[in-house]
């Protein structure tokens, strides 16, 4: 590793490290529902003891949103990147070890899914089934898994034709069997590089979607904070400010520690 | 004539008094008539919504009105001296017996292609569009048998039941946009290609949209008003942001924002700055309120007792104050304080008190369970206005602390008007039903049994009391006009008794303009008039 | 032209845009409400005979097997259909927006893989310096932000602030001007949208030309290329940079469906009148016809941007243009 990708790396850890932490300590650092109106609205940062961060237009805590919406933007983000690439490798690998007409479908398939341009599909997605946490990974999980299937497919095209598969072939076990404990767990390696960007994307198509107003009413994310202070960006610009900043520094921390993942397990640059 | 409906709108003139009280509006327009008109010149004011139909004839809705009310005018509109003013229609009779309303109209009035406008096109848009296709003429022309026209400038329209005067003048001014017949007849008028590009007689013709751009109006030459329009041209720049209106008033690229288009939260730093005032008059005819439906089909919300403490727990104050920064007020029932010639303060009240509110959910047999909950309800906040979201927002923290908890389901508006009004797939909603100066035009419709499920903003709320079927029926029949006055007093008690739903503000719409424009608010309905008295300074 | 190979691609075209088409009919078959719950909402009123009259009029009341024939044979003979929210065929609709859409899509495009391409190659470069790592690190911050927070933020500080550019939309309203004058004026409207979607994808382009560059600097050919004394500037160029673009380019192709999308929440904020806006509004007025005749339209977008890309590829590197050259038979 270069310095420079040490570093990078460290700073990825450390914020994503921060990120998990604040998440788990939610509760502790702000007790109770974030989405309760417990202030005077308005409030800027650090003008009373106890919203240091402020108060946004109904009177919320905002530090007590950015806590909780930590929890929202990583969980989302981590179940639909799960979901995305759980997919990913099962079609992946069915595609890549049946072949044939089954490989053909899936393909097609695949390509339909990646030709689609990706938020307009989670758009529709959301507003059809509707606002909820649990929609919003399914969305982003259906209209991101692609890559890790042609990924997974062309490992396994390689990894299927070695002589440790060939032997378990020999042996006489169930191909689906083959599949996914022979044939998988060599291919996976290169999926590993595709975690941190996935989990990052889920991330932002979250605060995207909260921002057009399709994010879950129950929950305060961080997408959800920046579209309600979107209308105050003039009279208190911490609104906007702070949970955008938390996005990007999520966004950043896993697509860096995404890569020095990689680049361990790859052992490349 | 005149007189007549001058006189019975004397109610109307207290509600104005009274929203001189609330703000610059009306000082502002009258300030405006007392500096020189200047003419020509074009004014550019924001539009979030571009509806896809945008006949009046047809869709009475205030997104509509708009653009529209500017190029297709109705047979009269409200005004702040005389209550109603006759704009096609000069003057109005009725019959003893309720059958007949004869309007005289106005001579001298063309369409924009030179035909002369006559007792014709006031027949055929009632009778063909009014009556069979207008959202809300469906319903008030319902017993409209046929019109006359004994001569060019005369309608006489005649009812196969009484019809109370009052109701139809009180419509007047939101469902008798006329149509050009000759442009009409004949042809399929739910897809004539004029829905998009109306024809009219008003001060501005329709010019063009650019979707997703604009809509722009360019003046009429030949309008009838002496000397009007003063404007060459109104464009209706679409921006569906509210933090970008704001800042295209800043920029002058827009000049004027109307239906609170810009953030509640930004009026006070917009109207810090110099060159742009807040002006909250002009919307004292299209009061809207703010409510919380309830689905009696739940048996907790059939409960009486529940549906009390739901209106003990909600604090009506803090919607006020936060929600609408102060630019609200606390409701009393289904007819807002400000429609002075029909409301009654005289009605069982419901203060905000939460420890009484917890009192009456153990008394109906709900106590807090071990985790402190009492039930489960899931609510619907209408996706109309940033305002029904947050006060969805609110109830959802108010009943949690009394016990009950709330899951918020948000939906965008097809999807939301089928569960509520179809589906009945909710237990509270927050939905936003207008108050269109006559509670027999939009209002007993949401206390009424006994419904088709799929009517929209409608009693789909499990509701049906005979006792209060009865008086509506009855008020809508009554002629005398204190009498049905006194039975609308009763059906507020009714409702503030039963409370099949809870309404909680009443609400009124707020203009930002840039000072330059003048002839703002200069009268109760003024976003959705003709803006033919509307000039820009330079 | 390679004809053939075009005409191969626009084959395989098929069964994907299929796919899709039944997909979209499917996921507005789940949605709650129609066209005419979607259009009553939006006037305030309405009563039960209306609404069935006008689901009449739609041909809402089919079942679902003929409201999915009529649909699919409509589009196998290329008709979009007519739309509900705008009384207005399909196409018509679309083929106003779409322009708009690709010209910003487009625009973006050429200048995050420009900006790319030459950064990542002064990155590469400098490989381990502090120019490197500032471009590598600006890049990958400005990839983590959110498009629609950079661009509100530029949004306020450029066109409020400092005036220096349009708020938004893609013209001066009514201002007529000469051809030349209206270029610039849309011009002056797209640099803030465009440079917001450009800066967001640019960490992708700056780390491919990089890495590809260094690669290319361990290859045998540029160390054979250093070996025989060619000119430093000429290997960087020739030898380094020229194999660098392939993968950039590829990428293109790859991210042209992502900018598409990305491009819904750009044009909600800066108020363009594009696709994206339209998809928005066509899910929510239950435009089932406009709505599949967008999410058809990006995708073909997407397969055009990627034969265009392919075709370019095959001018880039000499080895697939041979390959393509025997198998054309010319």
């Amino acid at each position: 590793m270069t310095p420079l990708a040490r570093g990078t790396a460290a700073v990825g850890a450390a914020l994503l490290a921060a990120g998990i932490a604040l998440a788990l300590a939610a509760p502790w650092l702000a007790p109770g529902d974030p989405m309760n109106m417990v202030g005077r609205p308005m409030l800027p940062p650090l003008a009373d003891g106890r919203f240091p961060l402020g108060t946004d237009q109904l009177g919320r805590d905002v530090l007590a949103g950015l806590v909780h919406g930590a929890r929202v933007s990583l969980a989302v983000g981590a179940a639909a990147a799960a979901a995305a690439i759980g997919v990913g490798i099962l079609v992946g690998t069915v595609a890549g070890f049946l072949g044939g007409l089954v490989d053909d479908a899936l393909m097609r398939l695949t390509e339909a899914a990646q030709t689609i341009p990706t938020f307009l599909l989670a758009l529709a997605l959301v507003s059809v089934l509707g606002a909820t946490a649990g929609n919003v990974v399914v969305a982003i999980a259906l209209s991101s898994w692609p890559p890790t299937a042609r990924l997974v497919r062309a490992e396994v095209l390689r990894v299927r034709t070695l002589d440790y598969v060939d032997a378990a072939r020999l042996a006489g076990r169930a191909p689906l069997a083959i599949a996914f404990l022979e044939v998988l767990p060599g291919a996976l390696a290169p999926v590993v590089a595709l975690v941190g960007i996935t989990v990052g994307e889920a991330i932002l198509v979250e605060s995207a979607l909260a921002f057009l107003g399709l994010g879950d009413p129950n929950l305060q994310s961080w997408g959800t904070m920046v579209a309600n202070g979107r209308a105050n960006l003039r009279v208190m610009p911490s609104l906007v400010v702070l949970p955008g900043v938390a996005i990007a520094a999520a966004v950043l921390a896993v697509s860096l520690t995404g890569d020095a993942l990689a680049a361990r397990l790859g052992g490349r640059r | 004539m005149h007189s007549t409906s001058a006189r019975v709108f004397g109610g109307l003139r207290a509600l104005l008094l009274g929203a001189a009280a609330m703000g610059a509006g009306v000082a502002a327009a009258t300030e405006a008539v007392a500096q020189e008109v200047q003419r020509g010149g074009r004014l550019t004011v924001a539009a979030d919504t571009e509806p896809r139909n945008i006949n009046p004839a047809m869709v009475a809705s205030n997104g509509v009105f708009f653009v529209s009310s500017k190029v297709v005018e109705p047979l009269a509109e409200m005004d702040y001296e005389a209550g109603l003013r006759g704009v096609l229609a000069v003057g109005w009779e009725g019959s003893e017996d309720g059958r007949t309303i004869t309007f005289r109209l106005r001579e001298g009035v063309a369409w924009s292609d030179g035909t002369p406008f006559t007792s014709a096109d006031v027949a055929f848009s009632a009778m063909e569009v009014w009556k069979p296709l207008q959202n809300l003429g469906r319903a008030i022309f319902a017993d409209l048998e046929a019109v006359e026209t004994p001569d060019d400038h005369t309608a006489v329209f005649r009812f196969t039941r009484p019809t109370p005067l009052q109701l139809i003048e009180n419509a007047l001014p939101a469902v008798s946009a006329v149509l050009p017949r000759h442009l009409y007849q004949g042809t399929d008028i739910a897809q004539n290609p004029l829905n998009n590009a109306p024809v009219g007689t008003g001060p501005f013709l329709f010019a063009e949209h650019r979707p997703g751009e604009y809509f722009r109006l360019t003046r009429n030459p030949g309008y009838w008003g002496e000397g009007q329009p003063y404007l060459d041209e109104i464009v209706y720049r679409v921006l569906p942001d509210a933090a970008s209106k704001a800042a295209a008033l800043e920029t002058g690229d827009i000049q004027l924002t109307a239906f609170s288009a810009v953030p509640l939260t930004d009026l006070a730093r917009l109207d810090a700055i110099d060159g742009i005032s807040v002006i909250p008059g002009g919307y004292e005819g299209i009061t809207y309120h703010i409510t919380l439906e309830i689905n009696h089909r739940r048996a907790e919300l059939a409960n009486p007792l529940v549906r009390r403490a739901l209106a003990h727990a909600i604090d009506r104050n803090f919607i006020v104050d936060v929600v609408f920064m102060g630019y609200a007020a606390a409701s009393t029932g289904p007819v807002p304080a400000t429609a002075a010639d029909f409301y009654t303060a005289d009605v069982p009240a419901h203060a905000f008190d939460p420890a009484e509110a917890e009192r009456l959910l153990d008394e109906a047999g709900y106590p807090r369970g071990a985790d402190g909950t009492r039930f489960s309800l899931r609510l619907r906040p209408a996706p109309w206005f940033q305002m029904t979201r947050a006060t969805g927002d609110y109830v959802r923290q108010a009943l949690q602390q009394v016990g009950i908890a709330v899951e918020l389901v948000t939906a965008d508006s097809g999807a939301h008007s089928v569960a509520v009004y179809t589906d009945h797939d909710f237990d509270l909603a927050i939905g936003s039903p207008v108050w269109r100066n006559d509670p027999a035009i939009s209002t007993t419709i949401l206390f009424q049994g006994g419904l088709p499920a799929g009517v929209p903003f409608s009693n789909q709320y499990g509701y049906d009391d005979p006792e209060m079927n009865a008086l509506i029926a009855a008020a809508a029949a009554e002629l005398d006009r204190d009498r049905r006055v006194a039975l609308y007093h009763d059906f507020q008690r009714k409702a503030a008794t039963d409370l099949p739903i809870i309404h909680l503000v009443d609400f009124t719409f707020i203009t930002v303009a840039r000072d330059e424009v003048k002839g703002v608010a200069s009268n109760p309905r003024w976003a959705t008039s003709s803006w033919a008295d509307t000039w820009v300074a330079r | 032209m390679p004809w053939r190979f075009l005409g191969r691609r626009l084959l395989q075209a098929v069964p994907v845009l299929a796919i899709v088409a039944v997909a979209v009919f499917l996921l507005l078959e789940l949605a709650e409400g129609d066209a005419v719950d979607a259009y009553l909402a939006g006037t305030g009123a309405g009563d039960a005979g209306l609404a069935a009259a006008l689901r009449e009029e739609y041909g809402l009341t089919d079942s679902l097997p003929v409201r999915f024939l009529t649909y699919a044979v409509r589009l196998a003979t290329l008709d979009l259909g007519h739309s509900f929210a705008f009384s207005r065929p399909v196409a018509g609709v679309i083929g106003e927006r779409l322009p708009v859409t690709l010209l910003l899509m487009g625009s973006a495009v050429m200048l995050s893989g420009a900006l790319g391409v030459l950064l990542g190659g002064l990155a590469a470069w400098r490989a381990g310096r502090a120019a490197d790592l500032s471009i590598t690190v600006a890049a990958l911050v400005l990839n983590a932000m959110p498009g629609f927070w950079l661009g509100l933020l530029g949004l306020i500080l450029f066109a409020v602030k400092l005036r220096w550019l349009p708020l938004g939309g893609i013209g001066t309203i009514g201002a007529d001007l000469p051809p030349l004058a209206a270029a610039v004026d849309l011009a002056r409207h797209l640099v803030l949208p465009v440079a917001t979607l450009a800066l967001t994808y640019l960490a992708l382009y700056v780390r491919l030309m990089r890495a590809a560059m260094l690669d290319a600097a361990g290859s045998g050919w540029v160390l054979a290329a250093r070996a025989r004394g060619l000119p430093e500037a000429r290997v960087l160029l020739r030898h380094m940079a020229r194999p660098a673009l392939l993968p950039v380019v590829t990428m293109i192709g790859l991210q042209a469906g992502g900018m598409l999308g990305g491009s819904v929440v750009i044009e909600s904020v800066f108020a363009i009148p594009g696709l994206g806006r339209l998809a928005f509004e066509a899910v929510s007025q239950r435009d089932l016809p406009l709505l599949a005749g967008i999410l058809l339209a990006g995708t073909v977008t997407v397969v055009a941007v990627n034969i265009i890309v392919d075709l370019l590829y095959r001018r880039l590197d000499p080895r697939v243009g041979d390959a393509a050259a025997r198998e054309g038979g010319r």
